[in-house]
């Protein structure tokens, strides 16, 4: 990996160029435009490394950890480039989690030995949060750790773990003793080899029949103590404290956008844009993306400018999850008689691939916060309700 | 609260604001609404004058004409604050819309007396362009040796009683002209009709109205663009009032409810409740979003990309304030359907604005068609 120039000096539009060109040149054209929002290690695998020897693959951890160390605005040029290019997702746990939890809050042992790791592709993360009983309530997990020598001993269960099946080792967050009146208290946050005697991991289907989430069982797991992170019972705000700039992302119009092209091109194959209730339709959910796009930005100004963002940003979240469900509807409405077909809609000289999207669709608007979470957050965090 | 937010290296804007601030004290908004309402008038004469001395009228006219030479930008924030405060006087049409032609017109006497009167507050200046529909006005004119005789029909005219100069734009050939005329000319009638927020609109029918010559301030309205630049900039200023208004009424609404105490809490601790006025905050947020895109493109990309953000603020921020004003007073529960109580001020404020110039539904398909338009 050469030594990398200070990516931040230069100007958004040098950057962008670079970047652009690069990632044009070496990204495989068989893996742009893939149908798999979450696609396995092995699927993207040759992405992958190409990055890494680049050194690319990081794009904010510092240098000096093998990271690009871009700062919120060249970050923000980075994701808007590798989306407008159609570049897969990459299984990206480690990099966009693991990394940075380490990085501020890990020893130097743990920094020496697992931050390489993620680099090389060798070590592949996965982020044990959910459970069953703990999904919007995350901090009423159970999986329980108990001290036990060198060791602590892991029982429990998480759920919905993104691309678990693909991936050797997970970051854990526990339950190490519990408070009656704070249940934040008492949470302990562990690094799990998925390959030790005890942990089983099951994939489950999703609505598009993929498996990109997993059920993960713990019995009576035997962990280092060394594999601690940070102190025993005070694991929350470091969860906390890496959900960083990187939400806004989750509002970032690249969705809806690849959405709204299907509907153009199946509304333009059938005719649709001569009847003027759809154009009707049509024009909200274009101003709709419009102005997702003017939103980001005031909000991408906002990191900019002051390094950080408010609560408030995750009412790009809302606004996007949402119109992305507007516009697939919408497309299986023109559909037709046609709507109910699982493969690929023909379309002028391509296809356009309208249930793929649709049942894509229903997620973001539950993970990562539930829109119903997210505006209680807000209504408490940005208009100061009672609660 | 939402507003929308600019750079402000050398503190105009947040001058600006302190200024809408200062004038709210004198004139109180909601009181001077439902002292005209009473009376009947089309426009406050008195708050309009102290409109002018506050440097407002000629915001945006240049310099040589006498007046500030700011840009949208600065207009927009003023508009923005002059909403939040529920000034209502028509500023968007007699001190911007009017501005904007007199600016574009062809120097000469009568447009120098014009827009010094505009600016000074001493002449109120309506343009009479429109019918009732939205279209061009239907008032042709018919030139001969000594000016024009004009003939047809307008509506949508503000301050048609209180106004001493009427801009006529008349069709002349297959384009238009825009013609200065003394209100109160013989041949003019005017019909007046209230409006929601208690002031009026009037149509006007004239019928062989005759003006001299030098009172023609500008020809080819259309083919030059000059009718096109004056409703883009009355767009701007009317979403920013829209921006204004919604955020005012989402503020007001997150007092009441939090005041509001019914089955031993305050009603703003309810999740139902909770979360509609989060979706009014998000609708705001969006409209100043779109503002501010809006004032980028017209610096930074003018021609369709202008044309295209321009269109979008204005739908997005007749969208969200009529949402937000409508929830408003839902939230308000009994006391929001009272003529008393001020959030009802706001709706009908943001009722009169989002129908002005384009309501959303028009201004989107205007979009569409334009970005698709090879």
């Amino acid at each position: 990996m050469a030594k990398q120039q200070d990516w931040n000096s230069l100007s958004d539009a040098e950057f962008r160029q670079i970047f652009r060109t690069w990632v044009d040149d070496n990204c495989p054209m068989h893996l742009r435009n893939m149908r798999k929002q979450r696609p396995v290690f092995d699927e993207v695998a040759e992405w992958y490394h190409a990055l890494a020897e680049k050194g690319w693959l990081s794009p904010v951890w510092p240098q000096e950890y093998g990271g690009m160390g871009l700062n919120a605005a060249k970050h923000i040029i980075y994701v808007e480039e590798w989306a407008r290019l159609g570049c897969p997702r990459i299984p990206d746990h480690g990099i966009g989690l693991v990394g940075p939890l380490l990085i501020e809050f890990g020893t130097e042992a743990q920094k020496a030995h697992y931050l390489p790791r993620i680099l090389s592709g060798e070590d592949v993360w996965c982020q044990g949060y959910s459970e069953p009983g703990a999904g919007s309530d995350l901090a009423s997990l159970r999986t329980a750790a108990v001290r036990d020598g060198d060791s602590f001993i892991v029982n429990g269960q998480k759920i919905w773990t993104t691309l678990a099946h693909c991936a050797n080792w997970i970051l854990l967050l526990t339950r190490t003793s519990r408070d009656e009146k704070v249940k934040q208290k008492g949470i302990t946050v562990l690094l799990v080899d998925l390959t030790s005697p005890g942990v089983t991991v099951r994939p489950i289907e999703n609505l598009r029949q993929e498996a990109d989430f997993c059920e993960v069982f713990f019995e009576n797991v035997r962990i280092p103590a060394e594999n601690l992170v940070g102190e025993v019972d005070k694991g929350w705000n470091l969860a906390k404290a890496v959900l960083g700039h990187e939400r806004i992302f989750l509002g970032a119009p690249s969705r809806p956008e690849v959405a709204l092209s299907r509907l153009e091109q199946l509304a333009e194959a059938r005719g649709a844009f001569a009847d003027p209730a759809f154009v009707d339709r049509y024009a909200r959910l274009r101003l709709d993306l419009y102005d997702l796009g003017s939103a980001f930005e005031r909000f991408a100004r906002q990191l900019r400018d002051n390094g950080t963002l408010g609560a408030d940003v995750s009412v790009l979240k809302i606004f996007c999850s949402e119109l992305y469900q507007k516009i697939t509807e919408e497309t299986l409405d023109i559909a037709g008689e046609e709507a109910r077909f699982l493969d690929d809609l023909p379309a002028g000289n391509g296809h356009v691939d309208a249930m793929n999207l649709y049942l894509d669709s229903r997620a973001l608007a539950i993970f990562g916060g539930s829109n119903e979470i997210q505006r209680t957050i807000l209504a408490k965090a940005v208009l100061g309700l009672p609660s | 609260m939402p507003e929308i937010i600019l750079e402000d290296p050398d503190g105009t804007f947040a001058m600006l604001r302190d200024s809408v601030a200062a004038f709210a004290q004198r004139f109180d908004g909601a009181r001077a609404l439902r002292a005209r309402r009473g009376a009947g008038k089309d426009i406050d004469r008195d708050i309009w004058s102290a409109m002018a001395e506050a440097g407002w009228l000629g915001l945006m006219l240049p310099e040589d004409l006498g007046g500030a030479g700011l840009g949208l930008s600065e207009q927009a924030i003023l508009s923005e604050a002059l909403g939040r405060a529920l000034i209502t006087e028509p500023l968007a049409q007699l001190s911007v819309f009017s501005g904007a032609l007199l600016a574009g017109a062809e120097p000469g006497e009568e447009r120098s007396r014009l827009a010094e009167g505009l600016i000074s507050g001493s002449l109120v200046v309506s343009p009479v362009w429109q019918t009732t529909d939205g279209g061009y006005a239907a008032v042709s004119a018919t030139e001969n040796e000594t000016g024009v005789t004009l003939s047809g029909t307008a509506g949508l005219v503000v301050a048609a009683v209180s106004a001493d100069v009427l801009l006529v734009l008349a069709r002349s050939g297959d384009d238009r002209m825009l013609v200065s005329v003394a209100a109160g000319s013989e041949g003019i009638t005017v019909m007046e009709r209230p409006t929601v927020d208690g002031a009026t609109l009037a149509e006007l029918r004239f019928d062989g109205c005759h003006v001299a010559a030098d009172q023609i301030l500008a020809r080819n309205l259309l083919g030059s663009g000059l009718l096109d630049e004056a409703i883009q900039a009355a767009r701007l200023t009317l979403a920013a009032e829209l921006a204004g208004a919604g955020s005012k009424a989402l503020e007001a609404t997150v007092d009441y409810t939090k005041e509001r105490v019914q089955f031993g809490k305050p009603i703003a601790s309810f999740q139902a409740i909770q979360h509609r006025l989060v979706d009014m905050w998000s609708a705001a947020e969006f409209s100043c979003a779109a503002i501010v895109n809006a004032l980028e493109r017209l610096a930074d990309e003018p021609g369709k990309p202008a044309a295209l953000a321009v269109l979008a603020a204005k739908a997005r921020a007749g969208d969200a304030a009529i949402d937000i004003t409508r929830k408003a007073i839902h939230l308000h529960g009994a006391m929001g359907f009272t003529d008393e109580c001020d959030i009802g001020l706001y709706m009908k404020r943001a009722v009169n604005l989002n129908a002005t110039l384009g309501n959303p539904a028009q201004l989107r398909l205007q979009f569409v068609a334009l970005e698709r338009a090879a």
